[in-house]
């Protein structure tokens, strides 16, 4: 399964190291922090590294429907001249009176994006941001329909993904969604090549909003139904959720360049609240979680386990009291999802469920040594986020009728 | 339920066309199936007796549509398989419906070509030797064709099973599915419901899951034909059907096909490669969205396990 950077703001640097030392296999570009002319730069440059890496661009088209604010942050997107060929700022009126305006812009985003040296690419699409059976979800459908049918006609000569983008809220209802998927996994004589899928949460740090055992069965269905189906799967935001949903048969997860970057919410094209950058964290192979350096400092001397064996952790040096440098932190996560990928994800789904039962089980065990140090852990260190995998998993495996007992005839 | 056994003069004088008539060969519930000749030609001639209403009390507008609805079911059957372009689905024969009444009971006839060889239904019941991979792999073809061409005009079969596919001794076209009846229009008129007990009109030892839902009419597409032919496939392989025991009452069998999965297929025939007893289960699924839709991939994987 392949792991991609999601670009933020700054310059390629990270994703210059990551590509050349394979902890990622791509990146998925944000117009919003990066003018055209400086991401054609970053396209010829990252070609340049590794000429088989997968580059990618988010039109983040979603921003200019579903972003209610007087003064939303839509950065690149509101000021660079090239990037209005595309984007617009649709009410729901221009969208919901028939097929031609979302045509239109289809195949405006797609003009854009053939021209630029990507490798492949996504359709626009609104986020669903509430239920599946909404005016919305018809809108998200008709754009789900119309990117295969554009993409024939303009023949771009590389694979083409449609956005899905799902509120968490819509993905919790278990029969909408079947219904759903039922009717997207039945897209008629030109389907796209595969889906670019996004799950939002209220907010970049809300972690129980992804971390709930719903959202993650859902999340893992929609891969599971969709790549059944033959579509390339690519989840933008997935962070360590990455390899469940390439249990559930994804092409590719993505986790961001900021730990802003992790997560993904609508609140990124909101005006900024402020407050203190995060502290650096180490994602822990064994925890399935991130912890924060200095517990990191504290642990690694006592419980040498916590430590991953990775070229990463150099970047964590205990003579500095584990402090990395901010950059690092990235490349920390990106080796770590990409080696708990290729630990987890086999081609046989029932068998990768049982390898990520005994992660959970393992990160679990390990929980009770860290306890038995006295160490109190930072809340977002903990282990809430066990028993969410753990029952997402049986959530998914019910929903996607792999563990049932089955009927025997003799 | 009127006789549809009739002698040879009745039919004569009824279906113009007719050179002559041998006796009737298949036939079940309201349906008789003759061999006959029909321009120098052997067809299979499909006779239909056209059940009423008796009961006094019934709205005489109900009592008609119902009549009508029959012989409207014969008519589409007869214009879907003249719509669908493929050797694997039965042809029609020279005898449009044509629709007669004896004494007081009403029928409608019509031809198809005649088909020499075994449906799978009597192959199966003879429990003779288990079919061999590439025979599996060449029904599991005639059939996704069928479900392909049908859906490209618009039609699920929704009643596919072992007793509605010939095995014949052509090699050109070694599997046929007959008998559209029920086949439907997805997108034009509505389904049939029978009236006796308001259940969807398919066999109910196949039916698909998403059949028995409420808003069944919302819910078929080619899939529930999918899931019918992974039934179909699945009881030739193994000789056992999926879902239901030979003495089972039918909710059983109904409540299974809605909750419990069948045990997968190289349980019973372990000889026969995982590739392919993969691809049946996974049409077995309840829920529409975990078959594979994906009909040209269907044909790939087809093509890698033969």
């Amino acid at each position: 399964m392949k792991l991609l950077a999601q670009h933020g703001a700054a310059n390629g640097e990270k994703a210059r190291h990551g590509l050349q030392s394979g902890y990622i296999d791509g990146i998925i570009f944000s117009p919003r922090d990066i003018t055209a002319g400086k991401l054609r730069d970053q396209l010829a440059t990252m070609t340049e590294i590794d000429s088989a890496a997968d580059l990618l661009f988010d039109p983040q088209y979603y921003a200019g429907h579903n972003v209610v604010s007087p003064e939303p942050r839509l950065g690149r997107l509101d000021t660079c001249e090239e990037y209005g060929k595309y984007f617009r700022q649709r009410p729901r009126r221009e969208l919901e009176g028939g097929t031609t305006v979302i045509s239109r812009d289809i195949t405006d985003c797609l003009g854009f994006q053939k021209e630029l040296d990507l490798t492949g690419l996504i359709g626009p699409n609104i986020l669903i941001s509430r239920s599946f059976d909404s005016i919305e979800a018809v809108i998200a459908k008709n754009f789900i329909r119309l990117t295969g049918q554009v993409a024939r006609k303009l023949k771009p000569g590389r694979p083409v993904y449609a956005t899905l983008a799902i509120s968490r809220e819509a993905l919790m209802d278990r029969k909408e969604l079947m219904d759903f998927l039922t009717d997207v996994t039945l897209l008629g004589d030109d389907p796209p090549d595969g889906f670019y899928v996004l799950v939002a949460s209220r907010n970049e740090d809300a972690r129980s909003d992804i971390f709930n055992a719903d959202v993650i069965a859902g999340w893992m269905m929609v891969n599971y139904t969709l790549s059944l189906n033959g579509y390339a799967v690519i989840n933008g935001y997935s962070d360590i959720l990455t390899p469940l949903l390439g249990v559930a048969g994804a092409m590719a997860g993505a986790t961001g360049w900021w730990s802003n970057l992790r997560t993904f919410s609508l609140g990124r094209f909101l005006p900024a609240g402020g407050g203190r950058l995060p502290i650096q964290r180490y994602l822990s192979r064994l925890l399935l979680n991130r912890i924060t350096f200095f517990e990191l400092d504290q642990l690694r001397g006592v419980y040498p386990e916590i430590l991953n064996g990775l070229d990463t952790d150099d970047r964590y040096p205990a003579d500095q009291g584990s402090e990395p440098e901010r950059a690092d932190e990235v490349l920390q996560s990106w080796e770590t999802t990409k080696s708990l990928s290729d630990d987890l994800v086999h081609k046989d789904v029932k068998k990768s469920l049982r390898l990520c039962r005994k992660a959970i089980q393992r990160a679990d065990a390990a929980y009770d040594s860290v306890e038995a140090y006295n160490l109190r852990l930072d809340p977002k260190s903990n282990r809430d986020h066990l028993l969410a995998m753990l029952e997402g998993l049986r959530n998914f495996a019910q929903l996607a009728e792999l563990e049932s007992t089955s009927f025997d005839a003799d | 339920m009127p006789p549809t056994l009739l002698d040879h003069d009745t039919l004569r004088q009824h279906i113009p066309g007719l050179d002559s008539v041998e006796p009737c060969f298949a036939g079940g519930g309201f349906k008789s199936v003759y061999a006959a000749v029909v321009a120098g030609k052997k067809e299979a001639l499909k006779v239909l007796g056209i059940k009423r209403i008796t009961d006094p009390g019934a709205d005489p507008d109900l009592a008609e549509a119902f009549c009508l609805e029959q012989a409207a079911r014969v008519r589409r059957e007869v214009e879907s398989i003249g719509k669908c372009q493929t050797p694997a689905l039965v042809k029609l024969g020279a005898i449009a419906p044509v629709e007669f009444e004896v004494g007081n009971e009403k029928y409608i006839a019509y031809s198809e070509e005649f088909l020499e060889g075994q449906d799978l239904w009597k192959l199966i019941t003879q429990h003779g030797q288990l079919p061999a991979l590439t025979e599996l792999v060449q029904l599991f073809g005639s059939l996704l064709t069928c479900v392909r061409e049908l859906w490209r005009h618009g039609l699920v079969h929704r009643d596919i099973k072992p007793a509605n596919v010939m095995k014949t001794p052509d090699p050109a076209r070694p599997f046929v599915l007959l008998d559209l009846g029920i086949a439907y229009a997805v997108y034009e008129t509505s389904l049939t419901v029978r009236p006796e007990d308001r259940m969807p009109p398919a066999t109910l030892r196949y039916l698909a899951p998403e059949m028995m839902q409420p808003d069944f009419r919302e819910r078929v597409d080619f899939r529930t034909d999918l899931y019918t032919t992974g039934m179909t496939l699945f009881e030739y392989a193994a000789g056992k059907h999926p879902l239901a025991k030979d003495r089972d009452d039918m909710m059983r069998t109904i409540s299974r096909a809605l909750h419990q999965p069948p045990a997968p297929l190289r349980q019973h025939r372990p000889d026969l490669p995982d590739p392919f007893c993969n691809l049946v289960d996974s049409l077995l699924k309840k829920k529409p969205a975990l078959r594979p839709a994906n009909l040209a991939m269907l044909f790939q994987k087809l093509e890698e396990i033969a």
